[in-house]
């Protein structure tokens, strides 16, 4: 264990470094970065994903994976808009969409905790039809149209100056926290990201700890997809795409192990600031979209083939 | 006389690509035509070599998402090219489009084999990374029809030979040759069989003294170097290469990969199983955009039930297969 | 209802008691003259992990077409050896010689070529390719393509060399254990190998399965291959070794023809002490009420016809071959894989077992074979796995963890069952291996089990080890737990068990007290009608 937390410590440390180097570097490069508005308005640039991050960490130190949410946030943002279009009420709609969400989530539960098939193979399926299934429902139009009481939840402040999504997102974060880190379903979380077959052998329902996660997964991520939807204010077909990788690599840049059974939401909550920052300051530099996704795509391989390296060159010096 | 259970797959795959057919013939009008031979020949090609490349690498147990920006950046890198020396031999050409996607799977290779990150997140990065530098290097700009010579334009009409009154294209022999070329090499060559082997099982794979790492890479340079022909063959498909060029392709390719029976937990599978997958994926999407019943934005709905019903239906039988096995089989040590 | 002093007591009462030698048969082959050339030579081989001495100035020289047995506890520093002689490790320090010729063996692969390979415990095969695609998977001799044809039949050419049949087409996922072992010796053989080092080959093979490996070992040496055979089993020592080398902490400690060397100074020479290995069957546990009975218990296509009784204090050994399907009785009486047909009764009540956790409600705990798949989470510190099993009487308020109550559970433990370590934070995976024991001991012990079913305690244990766990299943069963042994070690079986229950190809072929019980019956009884090579 002192090896473990010392790593994780050291982990934690170069993220807090370079969370503090992104933060003072937007600080220099737009001083006006440091008021509260701004710092609110960063978070509320990628509040969804940010969301989801902290379940999937728990879906990831579990040993799995979930490609699917961000077409769930896809499909349930659309659901909510068709809804809306064709005459339902908001507040109805809403409910049906956080119900497709735990539809959702049973659909990969069942096949990956019961059938069990690999739940990369199962997410990247679902990610392919939920994806469909949100173009089925609006097609190659944008609907829009929200009741005002929508957009003015997704997008002003709720309590003091801070909007809805963030409250959550700080609910979330603290809450999973806990959960992760000081109850026994955390516990029984990280023994099967350990090593699953020790874990049944324990006595622990792998099976249910595995499909509590996905249901959880499926709900947050529709929740997600329709604060981006009160957010924006209108929805497409592609809504959310792509968000996954944002996702995942937030996670395991955090110091979230891809094979399960290590990493701390202290680690995620640090990686979601350095990215946050980072998006930040490329906006600020003039640096587009594209080559952000390109950033990021390079963060999360670095993420894990860093460790690597380091590991490596450890063995090679205690070889010598 | 026993079955093998992987010739029994290929069989009812090849009975499910016929049911397809029979059932959109009896719902689009003048199904069964020349013409719709050559649409899903043709559509077919494009993804077939993608698809070539996926199974390799599922065989050795990992998975290349990044195979649809290569397709991009090969077709548009390679059309750009065209553009400033049109006068290139063609076979040059197509060595150049295999040349970048072959550079490109080398890139997910050495960090797959040598940096040890797991496959799905090295393709999820470079994914996005090479989707990225497309944008940023096309500077939005298109590739068009226009500045590219006639001899690419021409080919996808240029007719290789006709059968029973079908026309098989160039392009289609090009991709089946891709397709046959593998298949003969998995079942030929020694150093083939090696991509079975690591992916069955990758500790015995080192105890036997092969370089595991070696042959995951060229895994990853192989589905390159296909994902460049695939880039070559959309550029001479569409002609206008825009910054989407091949989304979506990786999607495509694991569906008719593993609609084709390659197992995805590695070790098995077979270039005619990933044939049929490939054309009953493409049939399935080109029948949808005619039908009239049911809108073309089902799609990717459907495409996602297939696969899950692929793989569901191969867990099952496995898991049937070895509960016989057991059964009958000497028993087998171990408690599980 | 147990006490929580028995461990310590077990412990405590640790007298180095060793498992009785069977028969010590004449050898069948003469011991070689002293060895002209060595076809391997370690020369003062040093091997250092961080700051502990794996090896330390190891001299070995193996003659050609020699059985050459290597014996040592557990940590001895043979898997270091054996890494070292097949290129995995490099040595610190000293020479390999091949032939008298100096090498170096960097991979595997070199190894090879050197005419080296290993087989180990677990086979190495690639479970979607067949038997003769294994068999020639990385040999370069076979030319750059493949001819199915020729492989089929030089595949089938070299099975039978080794004397025994399998089919060459068939997939390597649908062999047992010892049919894949022959696939790996036959992928050796293939290589042309000139040394082959097996380790621990026998450890999970049941006894006519041993006496058919044992045959090839003799065949291999017939053809002039030398074989390095590394065995806990001193009885297959006995049978097939032409010297035996004895180390002890990483290092060399006696080379000696088999004629010279008897088991009570072979057991000397691996402890470093003498030690008694014949062990004497204390009197029969005072049994209590029968708190578990099996009536015509079954699980559809794996075994059935499973009754008996067992009472509180009570041993009861599972004995029969390897596929006997014994650990399948005890996963449904843990609820892994539960039974389909028959009744189980507790107390009288009939009980039905769905899940492990259904099974843990009534008292009952699985000790498995394997710790690091099914025992521990060896990347969690020691109190997450003591507490791993009985996490509900630690949940307070909305499930969370009571620390303070999980520190001094896992502390308690630790002083109980002297684990050595400094801490309970410490990570269970840097444990030594007899320690790593006790916490899984610890972690069921924790649940208050009446009925404790141990599944092959001791495979590929040392000697001493062997003992001590003897020992606590002993000091258990005295303080009233009703013990289950599933066991393929038949001395074992024979040291431990007031009941035998003998069972063969899923059904219970007999049930018999120690008292008429001996080695000759339970293997009758084991392997049906057809005893022979049963040892």
């Amino acid at each position: 264990m002192a090896g473990l937390t010392a790593r994780l410590k050291s982990w934690e440390g170069i993220l807090l470094v370079l969370f503090l180097i992104t933060f003072f570097g937007n600080i220099w490069l737009a001083p006006e970065f440091l008021t509260l508005q701004n710092q609110i308005n960063l978070f509320q640039l990628s509040i969804e994903k940010i969301i989801v991050a902290l379940v999937m960490t728990l879906i990831i130190i579990n040993a799995e994976i979930d490609l699917s949410v961000a077409s769930v946030m896809g499909l349930s943002a659309c659901a909510f808009g068709y809804m809306t279009t064709n005459g339902w009420s908001a507040a109805g709609a809403m409910v049906i969409c956080l119900g497709i969400g735990l539809v959702a989530g049973t659909l990969n539960a069942f096949l990956i905790a019961r059938a069990k098939i690999p739940s990369l193979v199962v997410t990247l399926a679902m990610l392919i039809m939920f994806r469909g299934f949100a173009r089925v429902l609006v097609k190659d139009q944008s609907m829009g149209n929200f009741p005002e009481w929508v957009t003015h939840l997704g997008q002003n402040a709720l309590i003091g100056p801070f909007p809805l999504s963030l409250i959550l997102f700080a609910v979330a974060l603290v809450g999973l926290g806990i959960l992760l880190h000081r109850t026994g379903f955390g516990r029984q979380i990280v023994v099967i990201g350990t090593n699953a077959e020790v874990a049944r052998f324990s006595g622990i329902d792998v099976a249910r700890v595995k499909t509590v996660l996905y249901l959880m997964s499926g709900f947050v991520s529709a929740l997600a997809g329709l604060l981006y939807a009160a957010r924006l204010g209108s929805v497409r077909g592609d809504a959310a795409t792509g968000f996954e990788l944002d996702i995942i690599t937030m996670v395991l840049l955090g110091g979230v192990s891809i094979f399960g059974g290590k990493g701390s939401m202290t680690g995620v909550l640090l990686s979601i600031l350095i990215i946050l920052n980072l998006r930040n300051g490329m906006a600020l530099t003039n640096i587009t979209g594209h080559i952000q996704t390109g950033v990021i795509g390079i963060l999360l391989i670095a993420s894990v083939l860093i460790p690597n390296l380091a590991a490596d060159f450890r063995n090679r010096r205690a070889k010598a | 006389m026993r079955i093998h259970p992987q010739t029994l797959r290929l069989i009812a795959l090849g009975l499910a690509l016929l049911a397809t057919v029979l059932f959109f013939s009896t719902q689009i009008d003048s199904y069964l035509s020349p013409r719709m031979f050559t649409r899903i020949t043709t559509s077919a090609a494009v993804i077939l070599p993608v698809a070539v490349g996926q199974a390799l690498v599922v065989m050795t147990r990992n998975i290349d998402l990044s195979i649809g920006s290569t397709v991009g950046v090969v077709a548009y890198l390679t059309g750009q090219f065209l553009g400033l020396h049109g006068d290139l031999n063609p076979v040059l050409v197509a060595g150049l489009a295999m040349g970048i996607g072959g550079a490109m799977g080398a890139v997910n290779g050495v960090l797959v084999a040598w940096g040890r990150v797991p496959s799905i997140i090295v393709t999820l990065g470079t994914l996005a990374l090479f989707r990225s530098f497309l944008v940023q290097y096309s500077d939005a700009k298109t590739i068009t029809t226009a500045s590219l010579p006639q001899w690419l334009v021409d080919l996808p009409q240029a007719n290789a030979f006709s059968i029973f009154g079908l026309d098989v294209r160039v392009t289609v022999v090009l991709a089946m040759c891709s397709a046959i070329a593998m298949g003969l090499a998995l079942t030929r060559l020694r150093a083939a069989r090696r991509f079975y082997a690591v992916g069955s099982n990758p500790d015995a794979a080192v105890m036997a003294g092969i370089n595991s790492a070696k042959v995951v890479f060229v895994a990853f340079v192989l589905s390159g170097v296909l994902a460049g022909l695939a880039g070559f063959l959309f550029l001479a498909k569409f002609g206008n290469i825009t910054v989407v060029a091949g989304l979506g392709f990786e999607l495509k390719a694991v569906a008719a990969v593993v609609v084709g029976g390659v197992s995805i937990i590695g070790g098995s599978g077979s270039m005619i199983g990933v044939v049929i997958g490939t054309v009953l994926v493409d049939t399935i999407d080109n029948s949808l955009t005619r039908w009239e019943l049911v809108s073309e934005f089902w799609r990717d709905a459907l495409l996602g039930m297939l696969i899950m019903a692929a793989v569901t239906v191969d867990t099952v039988m496995s898991r049937q297969l070895g509960r016989i096995g057991l059964k009958t089989g000497p028993l087998k040590a171990g408690p599980l | 209802m147990i006490c929580r002093a028995a461990p310590l007591a077990a412990l405590r009462s640790l007298t180095g008691w060793i498992p009785p030698v069977t028969a010590v048969p004449v050898p069948l082959f003469p011991t070689p003259a002293e060895p002209v050339a060595a076809v391997l030579e370690l020369r003062n081989i040093a091997k250092s992990f961080a700051a502990t001495a794996a090896l330390k100035d190891m001299n070995l020289a193996i003659a050609p077409g020699e059985v050459h047995a290597i014996v040592g506890e557990n940590g001895a520093g043979k898997s270091t050896l054996i890494k070292i002689m097949t290129g995995v490790y490099q040595p610190d320090a000293g020479s390999i010689l091949v032939k008298g010729a100096s090498v170096s063996v960097r991979s595997t692969q070199d190894a090879q070529t050197l005419g080296i390979a290993a087989i180990y415990q677990e086979p190495m095969v690639f479970p979607d390719l067949d038997v003769a695609e294994n068999i020639f998977i990385s040999n370069r001799a076979q030319g750059a393509f493949m001819n199915w044809k020729q492989m089929y039949a030089a595949a089938t050419k070299l099975i039978e060399q080794l004397g025994v049949t399998v089919d060459v087409h068939r997939a390597a996922s649908g062999l047992t254990l010892a049919e894949q072992q022959t696939v790996e010796i036959a992928r050796a053989l293939s290589l042309d190998v000139k040394v082959l080092i097996m380790d621990e080959p026998t450890a999970s093979l049941s006894a006519h399965e041993v006496a058919r490996l044992l045959g090839i070992v003799r065949t291999l040496k017939a053809k002039g291959v030398a074989v390095i055979y590394i065995s806990h089993r001193l009885d297959e020592i006995f049978e097939v070794a032409d010297r035996v080398t004895v180390i002890r902490d990483g290092q060399h400690i006696s080379t000696r023809p088999i004629a010279e060397v008897t088991p009570d100074g072979m057991v000397k020479d691996m402890v470093g002490r003498a030690v008694d290995i014949h062990a004497v069957k204390t009197a029969a546990n005072l049994h209590g009420a029968s708190v578990l009975r099996l009536e015509n218990l079954g699980r559809e296509g794996v075994f059935r016809g499973i009754s008996f009784d067992l009472a509180m204090g009570e041993v009861l050994c599972l004995a029969g071959l390897v596929g006997a399907r014994r650990t399948d009785v005890g996963l449904a009486l843990f609820g892994i894989a539960p039974a389909t047909e028959g009744r189980i009764l507790i107390d009288g009540a009939e009980v039905i077992l769905r899940s492990p956790a259904a099974a843990m409600a009534k008292s009952i705990a699985y000790v498995s074979e394997d710790r690091r798949k099914m025992g521990l989470a060896m990347a969690l510190p020691i109190f997450a796995n003591v507490s791993l099993a009985s996490l509900g009487k630690l949940l307070g308020a909305f499930g969370i963890i009571n620390r303070t109550a999980e520190m001094a559970m896992a502390e308690k433990y630790r002083k109980q069952l002297a684990i050595k370590s400094v801490s309970v934070r410490v990570e269970v995976g840097k444990l030594s291996g007899g320690n790593q024991q006790k916490v899984m001991l610890a972690k069921w012990l924790e649940t208050k089990p009446r009925i404790l079913i141990f599944d092959e305690p001791t495979r590929g244990v040392d000697v001493g080890a062997k003992a001590e766990v003897h020992n606590i299943i002993r000091a258990l069963a005295k303080e009233g737990v009703a013990v289950l042994v599933i066991s393929s070690d038949l001395p074992e079986v024979l040291a431990l068990a007031d009941r035998i229950l003998v069972m063969r190809e899923g059904k219970q072929a007999g049930i018999m007290d120690i008292s008429q019980a001996t080695q000759e019956n339970v293997i009758r009884l084991a392997a049906g009608t057809d005893v022979r090579g049963a040892a």
